[in-house]
C-alpha cells in the first residue's frame, strides 16, 4: 500500500493572470517515515495533440517526511508562453500535479485549464497572436482527476532479502510478483544512476 | 434492505463487526477492489435511516488493487482483514487520531466518517487471496488462495508466517476455524474438504466421498463450524446428483448427514454465533431441551436457507432473494440479525425474533457446557459474568465505579480528541490551522540540495497516533528490546474477548423433535435511497460555466489519458532542449512495455503497474539480546582479544594434562586444579573503555619506564577528560573499571584496587592464582581466576561479598564454557553457561542458584499473556532481562500449546511465573522482582488461586500489630512490602470472587495508615 496518500490540493490564488505563478497547498499523509525525499513536479500541458509541448513548470523535493500528515505549498513559475503553440494558447487544456518517489509516480493530480480573455472584447475577436498579457487562468480545482499507481515503496535490499527469506517450496509461483515493470525496477533501486538528461516523456 | 458502493459491482463479502456497530462489505470497486465500512444502525432502525445526520458509509478503502474476496473482522474488533485478486491480504485498524475526510479527487461530497488505515500487508500468496479467517483467540490468521495453500499468519507479529499448509490440489476457496482453535478446515476445488490441526499444522483428515460429483462451478466455498465445535458444515457438496451442505461430525469426521434442498450448488453455509435452546413456554412442562445451533445456507440458485440443527426441515427458506449468487453471510453477534450479500451488488438484512430461534444461552451456560466438554476452565470471569456477582462491600463498589469512572474518562478523553481533531479547524502548537495555512508560503523552509535543486521541508500538521501500537507493530525495525513485550501485551487485549466466542456443547439434536413455528423471516426495512448510499462514479462532465468554448470539448479526450498515464521521474530542472531525447525515451519504453506484455497479462487486471513483491520487513528481534546487553553493559573497545571482558565471552575449561603445557613464571604456579580458565597473556599496551557517558577509558602500557633497569608498567585512567595515571611494579595482564573504581590484575598474581581519581584503594590483593577475568560494577570488584574460583568484593566497604566460591559444581560438565559474566549493581555474580543455562551466587546461602535456562520447558510452556500489563510495564530491564533475554518464544510457544489441557498451562505458567520471581529476588532486582511479583499476582487473581494469592497478601502486610517477637522485613530487595501491597490490591480487585480477600487487606492496610 501507498506509504503517502495525498489528501487535499488546494488551488490557491485561482483565477488569476496567465502570468502569475501556480500555487498548490498539497497537504498528505505519510503512514511510515521516508528515507528518500519525494519529489513533486508540476507539468503544464502546452498543447492537447502532443507531449511535446509539455512544460515541467518546476520540480521540487520534499523531506524529510516523517510519518504524520503535512503540508507545503508548491509554487512555480507560468508556463513559457512562446513554447505554446498559438492554436492552443486560448482554451482548455491540462495542468499536472506529480509526484515521484524513488524515480516511481504514485499519484498523478490532473486539473483542466481554462484560459481565457476576461475582456469581452478579446473574446469576441481574440488577436490572431494570442495575447498572454491579457489572458486569464482559470484552474477548473472542483475537479481534480487524481490516479494513484502501486509503486515499491521498499529499496530493492529489502525485496531481495524478502526473496531469500522466502519458504523455496513457495519459489515457483513467485518469480511473477518480482517483474520489474514497465522498466521502472532498476530505477527505482538505484536512482542516482539515472542519466542527469533526461526528460519527463509523459 | 439494499445497500451497494458501486451499483451493480458485484459484493463478495459482508461481515459484521462483533460489536454490532458497523459491518464491512469487500467487492469491485470502479478499478480497484473495494472495502468499505458501513454504519449498522440506518438497517436496524428506520428512524436511523431517515436520519441524514447519521452517516450510513463510514469508511471506504480502495486500497487493494483487484477485487475484495473477503473481508472478515477481528474477534475483538479491533483489526479488519481483507483479502483479494491482487494476491495481498490487508490488516486495518482504525486511526483514532484524524476525524472525518473525503478521499481527495474522489468526486463526490462524501467524508470518510471513521479512518482505518491499513497497517499490515501480507504477502506470500502466488494468487488471488479467496478467504480469510481469524482463529477464535486471534492470535492467528489464516488465509486461503487460488495457489492451492492456506497460510496461517501470526496475527501477534505480522507478517510472519507459522506455516504454509499444502496439500489441496485446487483452488482453496473457503476456510473456517474449530471454535476451540484446536482443527482449520479449508475446502478446495479439488473436491476435497480439509481439517488441519493447529498443533503442527499438519493434515488431521481430508474428506472427499460428499464432493466427488462436484464441479468447480463455484466462485466461493465458504464453509462453517458451530459454534459448540461438534459439526462441520461444507459448502458444495453432492448427494445423488442434488446439491447440498455437508455435515461432517467432529466425532470420527463422520459424513452422515447433510443440508439439502438448494437448486444449485452451495456457496456459504455460516453459524449462528449463538447456542439456543427451546423457549420455555408459561404453563407447560419445563422439560429441559437440548440445546441446538442454528445455521445459515445460501446458495447459488440466489436462495437463502436457515436451519436448526434439532429440526429436519429449514426453519426459513427466502427465494429468490437476490439477482445473483449469494456470496457471503455475517450473523449479527446477538444471534438474531443476518447479513447476506450477493454478485448482484446489494446486501440483505433479516432479522429473526426469539420466538423463532429459542432462547441463547448465556455465556455463563455457555461456559458451563464449555467446561464440561473440552476441559477448559473458564476461571477469568468474563465480563457477562461479573455483572450478575453480588458486590458485597462498599469498599468494593467504590473500588468498581472508580474503575469504570477512570474507563468513562478515558473514553471521554478520546472522544474529545476525536472531537477536536474533526474539527475542520485543527490547532497545532496552538496555532488554528487556517493561521498556518495563511502563512504557509512564507513559513515553510525551503533550501537548495547540493546540485542547487529545491527542496522543501514539509510542515507537519498531525503526527500519527502514538499510543498505536500497530506502528511498532507492524514495524520491520526492532524499536527496542521491549517489542516482543508490547506485542504481547497488546495481544493479550485482544485475547479477553475470546471467552464469550469460546464452544459450547450441545446435546445431541436429532432426538429434539418438538416442532417449531416456521415463521418466516421478513426482509426487514425499506430499501435505502440509492443516492444516500451510493457513491457516484466520476462525472467526467465540467461545468459549462467555466468551459467557455465547446469547440474544445473534442481535445478533451486526448486530455483523459494524461490524467492517467504516469511519468518517469526527471532529475534536475525543467529541460527545454530534450525533446528528441525524451521521444527517444518514449520509443524505448514502449518497447520494454511490448516485452513485459505477455507478463503484465499474466498480473491481475489492474491497469496500473502492480508489484507484488512480496516484501517483508526484515527480521525482527534477532539482535535483541544483544543490543540490550549493550545498553546495560558498559561498552567496551579495544583490541579483541581483551574482549573478555565484553559479552559473549567464552572461557574454556581445560582438563589438567594441558595445564603443564602453559608456561608460567614461578610465582604464577596454581595448586592442582580440576578446572582451568584461560588467562589474558601479557600485553605491551592495550585500552579499555570503561563507559561512554561519562567518557571513561583505561589505558595501560607494559614495560615502559626503566628506573635502574627496573621496568615499571603504566596505568592511565581518562575520565571525561580528567586524566590520572600510576605505574605498577609488574606487568598488567588485564584492567577493568567501574564508575568508582579502577581495578587491575598483574602477572604477580596481584589485584590492585584504584579510586576514580587514581589513589589506591588497598595494597595489592594476592590472588590464589592467576587471574582470568576481572570485573567491575559499582563499587564491586569480581575476580576469576584460572583456578575457576570467584571472588567479589566491595572496597568501599571493604567486605568480601563472595569468597573464593569455586565454579566446580556448575562447570561440572565436561565442554562446558562460561560465555557471559554479569556483576550486579548489588555485587551479586551471574554466570551464564554454554549450555544455556545461568546461575548466580547466593552471599547469604553460599549457594549458586540456577537463574535461567534457554531450554526451560516451563517458559516455553508457560501462557500468562492474559496477565501481561500494559504496554510500558514490559519495558521492565535489569540482570534477569539480561541473562534470560526476552523473548517472544514463550508467548508463541504458549499459542501453539492452546489446545494442551487447560490444567498443565497453569501449572507450568505458575510454575515459570514464580521461577521469575525468585530469580529476580536471589538477583536482588527490585524492579524486575516488583514487575514479575505483580505478573504474578494478576495471574493468580486471573486464573483464581486463593491459597497462593492469600500467602503473598499475608507476607506483603506482615503483622498489623508491632510485636517484637516478630521476624517480619517490612522491606524485600528495597521496596517497601505494604507499599507493594497497595499495588496488588487493585489487581486483586479486579476479580469480583477475591472480593473478601480485597476487602480483609484493603481494611487491614487503611488500620496501618491511621496508625
Amino acid at each position: 500500500m501507498a506509504k503517502v496518500s495525498v489528501l487535499n490540493v488546494a488551488v490557491l490564488e485561482n483565477p488569476s493572470p496567465f502570468h502569475s505563478p501556480f500555487r498548490f497547498e498539497i497537504s498528505f499523509e505519510c503512514s511510515e517515515a521516508l528515507a528518500d525525499d519525494l519529489e513533486w513536479k508540476i507539468i503544464y500541458v502546452g498543447s492537447a495533440e502532443s507531449e511535446e509541448f509539455d512544460q515541467i513548470l518546476d520540480s521540487v523535493l520534499v523531506g524529510p517526511v516523517p510519518a504524520g500528515r503535512h503540508m507545503f505549498v508548491f509554487q512555480a513559475d507560468a508556463p513559457n508562453p512562446s513554447l505554446i503553440p498559438e492554436t492552443d494558447a486560448v482554451g482548455v487544456t491540462v495542468v499536472l500535479i506529480t509526484c515521484t518517489y524513488r524515480g516511481q509516480e504514485f499519484i498523478r493530480v490532473g486539473y483542466y485549464v481554462n484560459n481565457e480573455y476576461p475582456n469581452p472584447e478579446l473574446r469576441e475577436n481574440p488577436p490572431l497572436k494570442p495575447d498572454f498579457s491579457q489572458l486569464q487562468r482559470n484552474i477548473l480545482a472542483s475537479n481534480p482527476r487524481v490516479t494513484r499507481f502501486h509503486i515499491n515503496w521498499d529499496n530493492q535490499e529489502d525485496r531481495l532479502e524478502a526473496i531469500e527469506n522466502q519458504d523455496p517450496v513457495l519459489g515457483c509461483g513467485l518469480p511473477l510478483s518480482y517483474t520489474p515493470v514497465k522498466g521502472l525496477g532498476h530505477q527505482g533501486g538505484i536512482p542516482s544512476l539515472l542519466p542527469e538528461n533526461s526528460m519527463d516523456c509523459i | 434492505m439494499c445497500c451497494s458502493s458501486f451499483p451493480g459491482k458485484p459484493i463478495f463479502s459482508v461481515d459484521i463487526h462483533p460489536d454490532g456497530t458497523k459491518f464491512a462489505t469487500g467487492g469491485q470497486g470502479q478499478d480497484s477492489g473495494k472495502v468499505v465500512i458501513w454504519n449498522m444502525s440506518p438497517v436496524l432502525q428506520e428512524d436511523d435511516e431517515k436520519d441524514e445526520n447519521i452517516p450510513k458509509m463510514l469508511c471506504q478503502m480502495d486500497n487493494h488493487l483487484a477485487c475484495v474476496n473477503c473481508v472478515r473482522w477481528s474477534n475483538s474488533g479491533m483489526y479488519l482483514a481483507s483479502g483479494g485478486d491482487d494476491k495481498l491480504i490487508m490488516v486495518w485498524k482504525r486511526a483514532t487520531y484524524i476525524g472525518p475526510s473525503t478521499v481527495f479527487g474522489s468526486s463526490g461530497k462524501l467524508a470518510n466518517v471513521e479512518q482505518w488505515r491499513c497497517v499490515s500487508i501480507l504477502r506470500s500468496h502466488s494468487g488471488d487471496v479467496m478467504d480469510v479467517a481469524w482463529s477464535p483467540h486471534d492470535a492467528w490468521l489464516a488465509s486461503c488462495s487460488v495457489d492451492n495453500t492456506v497460510v496461517i499468519w501470526n496475527a501477534v507479529k505480522f507478517p510472519e508466517i507459522l506455516a504454509t499448509l499444502r496439500g489441496h490440489s485446487g483452488l482453496v476457496k473457503g476456510l473456517t476455524w474449530d471454535p476451540v482453535g484446536k482443527y482449520i478446515a479449508s475446502q478446495a476445488d479439488d473436491r476435497s474438504l480439509k481439517v488441519w490441526r493447529t498443533l503442527d499444522w499438519q493434515l488431521e483428515t481430508s474428506i472427499t466421498k460428499p464432493f466427488d460429483e462436484c464441479g468447480g462451478t463455484t466462485h466461493v466455498l465458504r464453509l462453517s463450524w458451530s459454534p459448540d465445535g461438534h459439526y462441520l458444515v461444507s459448502a458444495h457438496a453432492m448427494n445423488n446428483s442434488g446439491p447440498t451442505a455437508q455435515i461432517i461430525e467432529r466425532e470420527g469426521w463422520k459424513t452422515n448427514m447433510d443440508f439439502v434442498g438448494h437448486r444449485k450448488a452451495v456457496t456459504v453455509v455460516k453459524f449462528n454465533p449463538k447456542i439456543f435452546k427451546k423457549k420455555q413456554k408459561n404453563g407447560s412442562s419445563t422439560k429441559p431441551s437440548c440445546p441446538y445451533c442454528c445455521c445459515a445456507v445460501g446458495s447459488k440458485d440466489r436462495s437463502l436457507s436457515v436451519w436448526l440443527t434439532c429440526l429436519k426441515r429449514p426453519l426459513v427458506v427466502i427465494h429468490e432473494l437476490f439477482d445473483k449468487s449469494i456470496m457471503d453471510i455475517s450473523w449479527t453477534l446477538n444471534g438474531l440479525g443476518i447479513l447476506v450479500c450477493s454478485m448482484d451488488g446489494s446486501v440483505a438484512f433479516l432479522d429473526f425474533s426469539q420466538d423463532e430461534l429459542g432462547d441463547p444461552l448465556s455465556e455463563e451456560e455457555k461456559s458451563r457446557i464449555h467446561q464440561s466438554t473440552y476441559g477448559k476452565s473458564l476461571a477469568i470471569m468474563t465480563e457477562a459474568q461479573l455483572s450478575t456477582a453480588v458486590i458485597e462491600n462498599p469498599e468494593m463498589l467504590k473500588y468498581q465505579r472508580r474503575q469504570q469512572q477512570q474507563q468513562l474518562d478515558q473514553k471521554g478523553a478520546t472522544a474529545r480528541e476525536t472531537a477536536s481533531a474533526s474539527s475542520v479547524t485543527g490547532v497545532v502548537n496552538g496555532e488554528s490551522l487556517e493561521d498556518i495555512r495563511k502563512n504557509l508560503l512564507k513559513k515553510q523552509v525551503e533550501t537548495r540540495t547540493a546540485d542547487g535543486r529545491r527542496r522543501i521541508t514539509p510542515l507537519c500538521i498531525a503526527q500519527l497516533d502514538t499510543g498505536d501500537f500497530s506502528t511498532a507493530f507492524f514495524n520491520s525495525i526492532p524499536l527496542s528490546g521491549s517489542l516482543a513485550g508490547t506485542m504481547l501485551s497488546s495481544h493479550s487485549q485482544q485475547l479477553l474477548p475470546l471467552d464469550p466466542s469460546t464452544p459450547n456443547s450441545f446435546g445431541a439434536s436429532k432426538s429434539c423433535t418438538e416442532p417449531v413455528a416456521a415463521t418466516s423471516a421478513r426482509p426487514a426495512g425499506e430499501s435505502v435511497s440509492k443516492d444516500s448510499m451510493n457513491t457516484t462514479s466520476t462525472p467526467a462532465a465540467l461545468s459549462p460555466s467555466v468551459l467557455t468554448t465547446p469547440s474544445k470539448i473534442e481535445p478533451m479526450k486526448a486530455f483523459d489519458s494524461r490524467f492517467t498515464e504516469r511519468s518517469k521521474a526527471t532529475p534536475g530542472a525543467p529541460s527545454l532542449t530534450s525533446v528528441t531525447s525524451a521521444a527517444v525515451e518514449r520509443l524505448k519504453e514502449q518497447n520494454l512495455v511490448k516485452e513485459l506484455r505477455p507478463r503484465d497479462l499474466l498480473e491481475s487486471s489492474s491497469d496500473s503497474d502492480e508489484k507484488v513483491p512480496l516484501t517483508k520487513p526484515s527480521s525482527l528481534s534477532k539482535r535483541k539480546l544483544e543490543l540490550e546487553v549493550e545498553t546495560v553493559e558498559k561498552k567496551k573497545k579495544g583490541r579483541p582479544r581483551k574482549d573478555s571482558r565484553l559479552l559473549p565471552m567464552s572461557l574454556s575449561v581445560q582438563s589438567p594434562a594441558a595445564l603443564t603445557a602453559e608456561k608460567e613464571a614461578l610465582c604464577l604456579s596454581a595448586p592442582a586444579l580440576a578446572l582451568k580458565l584461560p588467562i589474558p597473556g601479557p600485553q605491551r599496551a592495550f585500552t579499555l573503555q570503561v563507559s561512554s557517558d561519562p567518557s571513561m577509558y583505561i589505558e595501560v602500557e607494559n614495560e615502559v619506564t626503566a628506573v635502574g633497569g627496573v621496568k615499571l608498567s603504566r596505568l592511565k585512567c581518562t575520565r571525561e577528560g580528567k586524566e590520572w595515571e600510576t605505574v605498577l611494579t609488574s606487568r598488567i595482564l588485564t584492567a577493568a573499571g567501574s564508575c568508582d573504581v579502577v581495578c587491575v590484575a598483574c602477572e604477580k598474581r596481584t589485584l590492585s584496587v584504584f579510586s576514580t581519581c587514581g589513589r589506591r584503594l588497598l595494597p595489592p590483593i594476592l590472588l590464589p592464582s592467576p587471574i582470568s577475568t576481572l570485573h567491575c560494577t559499582g563499587s564491586y570488584v569480581m575476580a576469576l581466576t584460572a583456578a575457576a574460583t570467584l571472588s567479589v568484593w566491595d572496597v568501599h566497604r571493604q567486605v568480601v561479598v563472595v569468597k573464593e566460591e569455586s565454579l566446580h559444581s556448575i562447570l561440572a560438565g565436561s565442554d562446558m564454557t562460561v560465555s557471559q559474566i554479569l556483576l550486579t549493581q548489588h555485587g551479586i555474580p551471574v554466570m551464564n553457561l554454554s549450555d544455556g543455562k545461568a546461575y548466580c551466587f547466593n552471599p547469604s546461602l553460599s549457594t549458586w542458584n540456577l537463574v535461567s535456562d534457554k531450554q526451560d520447558s516451563l517458559a516455553q510452556c508457560a501462557d500468562f499473556r492474559s496477565s501481561l500489563p500494559s504496554q510500558d510495564a514490559m519495558l521492565c530491564s535489569g540482570p534477569l532481562a539480561i541473562i534470560q533475554g526476552r523473548t517472544s518464544n514463550s508467548g508463541r510457544q504458549a499459542a501453539r500449546l492452546f489446545s494442551v489441557p487447560h490444567v498443565v498451562q497453569q501449572e507450568t505458567t505458575l510454575a515459570y511465573l514464580e521461577n521469575q520471581v525468585a530469580a529476580a529476588l536471589t538477583l536482588q532486582s527490585s524492579h524486575e522482582y516488583r514487575h514479575w511479583l505483580l505478573l504474578y499476582a494478576r495471574y493468580l487473581v486471573n486464573e483464581g488461586f486463593e491459597y497462593r494469592l492469600r500467602e503473598i497478601c499475608k507476607d506483603l502486610l506482615g503483622p498489623v500489630h508491632c510485636s517484637t517477637g516478630s521476624q517480619w522485613e517490612s522491606t524485600v530487595v528495597g521496596l517497601r512490602k505494604r507499599e507493594l501491597l497497595k499495588e496488588l490490591l487493585p489487581v486483586i480487585g479486579q476479580n469480583l470472587r477475591f472480593q473478601r480477600l480485597f476487602t480483609e487487606y484493603q481494611e487491614q492496610l487503611d488500620i496501618l495508615r491511621d496508625k
